[in-house]
């Protein structure tokens, strides 16, 4: 009966992208702040190459935030 | 003659509910930037209702006519359009004066439903779009912001918990400005269909458009204004509860509660499961609030809001019912819509100045 009255497929669907976007996001993002503070250590504590390795990471979570926005946009868009 | 003052009357209507959606649903976008301090209050609501507006222009889905799988469609007049338009802002207006956030979704659908139940009795109501539309989506899109929420302020405590608090608290401040934007935008995008759709129906209903005419022009702008200026225009006492009631927010619980609720709100949106934004993103809220520790969450206010959210469905239908009932004491002409539009403005303008004057914009934590 609830099969029948809820469109389980699309319900499926939207818990697990749900989950992945919301918890995968969030979790993007805290690394970039985590990258960020680490970046300011190793800068100060004079280690360019962990501090480097550090921007890197903040430059990868930035642009996965920012790829995760694009994506919002374009599901808008396509409603 | 009268067919086009009803009209006049309902588009109108549609467009004072518009306005009461973008004003109740303010909170659900701005609140927990402004409680983090993440932006200054009138900042927030001008950027919200820009981003409304524009949201509004995204998308223009007249299928987002929510009434239509849970009433039969042969029952729908503009009467029963008109009278559950009023049972839906009198149900915003009540749980405003309350400052709780309810969906202005579920009130059109109930003051709808009201009224059709009204006009033909209870055949007119599809039980099964009301069951598996409105009730399984409310009870799952809270418990999934929640979800969603309380297992990203975990993870985020764990990966940053260990840095310094101040470029922690700043860069989840930068980050509210884009979660919070693309709730705005999500809420514009939404939200004003509803009331493109209800006016388009009415126009078409009036024969003023064909039968499956876009909405012109006119109404997608008259719409997105109407949800701007409402949202422009902030409802302070939700705000405040949303935003310090529910639990009191740190910067990255603000993110991880926006965060989860954009996440929650564009997946139903692209998988074609809508659920209500007011739902998930105070879900959203006690979920940041829970993920940290349980007790943080007040979870009397929390049941205040849900009762809110039960009552909402009932409390819309049977004010959408009055409205009707009243309307049709005067017959099937336009004095019946004229009469209880007045009456309902004089009780909304009273009722209104003296609420206004209490609301205080809420400090920033």
């Amino acid at each position: 009966m609830t099969a029948v009255v809820v469109e389980t497929k699309e319900l499926a669907q939207t818990i697990v992208a749900s989950v992945v976007a919301g918890v995968g996001i969030t979790v993007v993002f805290s690394i970039a702040i985590w990258g960020v503070a680490r970046f300011a250590d190793f800068s100060r504590a004079d280690r360019p190459l962990a501090a480097g390795a550090a921007a890197a990471l903040v430059g990868l979570a930035l642009a996965a935030t920012l790829g995760a926005v694009v994506f919002g946009v374009v599901v808008m868009t396509r409603k | 003659m009268n067919s086009d003052l009803i009209l006049v009357i309902v588009v109108a209507t549609a467009l004072a509910f518009d306005f009461t959606n973008g004003f109740h649903d303010t909170a659900n976008v701005v609140a927990t930037s402004i409680s983090t301090g993440a932006a200054r209050p009138q900042v927030a609501i001008g950027m919200a209702s820009l981003l409304n507006f524009v949201g509004a222009f995204i998308s223009i889905s007249v299928a987002a006519t929510v009434a239509n799988d849970v009433v039969d469609a042969a029952v729908i007049t503009p009467t029963v359009v008109f009278a559950g338009l009023i049972g839906a802002i009198a149900w915003n207006l009540i749980t405003w004066s309350f400052g709780l956030p309810s969906s202005s979704s579920h009130a059109l659908i109930g003051g709808v439903v009201g009224s059709a139940v009204a006009a033909a009795g209870f055949d007119a109501v599809i039980g099964e779009g009301l069951v598996g539309k409105v009730l399984i989506p409310a009870v799952i899109a809270p418990i999934l912001a929640l979800t969603v929420a309380a297992v990203a302020i975990g993870l985020v405590y764990r990966i940053v918990g260990r840095q310094r608090p101040g470029m922690v608290t700043r860069g989840f401040r930068y980050g509210q400005l884009v979660s919070g934007g693309m709730l705005a935008l999500a809420h514009g995008t939404n939200d004003a269909q509803k009331t493109m759709g209800v006016i388009t129906l009415a126009l078409i209903a009036n024969g003023s458009l064909g039968p499956s005419a876009d909405p012109p022009l006119w109404v997608i702008v008259s719409s997105a204004a109407a949800i701007a200026l409402g949202t422009y225009s902030g409802g302070w006492r939700i705000i405040r509860t949303t935003g310090t009631r529910i639990i009191k927010m740190d910067a990255a619980q603000g993110f991880s509660a926006q965060g989860a609720g954009a996440a929650v709100i564009l997946a139903s949106t692209h998988f074609g499961f809508p659920l209500s934004t007011t739902h998930v993103i105070n879900g959203g809220v006690m979920g940041a609030g829970a993920g940290k520790r349980v007790s943080a969450v007040r979870w009397g206010v929390a049941g205040n809001i849900v009762t809110a959210w039960l009552l909402t469905l009932p409390a819309a239908a049977a004010i959408g019912a009055l409205a009707y009932g009243a309307t049709a004491i005067f017959g099937s002409g336009a004095l019946g819509p004229v009469l209880v539009s007045l009456a309902s403005l004089s009780l909304i303008v009273v009722v209104f100045a003296r609420r206004s004057r209490r609301g205080a914009p809420v400090p920033a934590a």
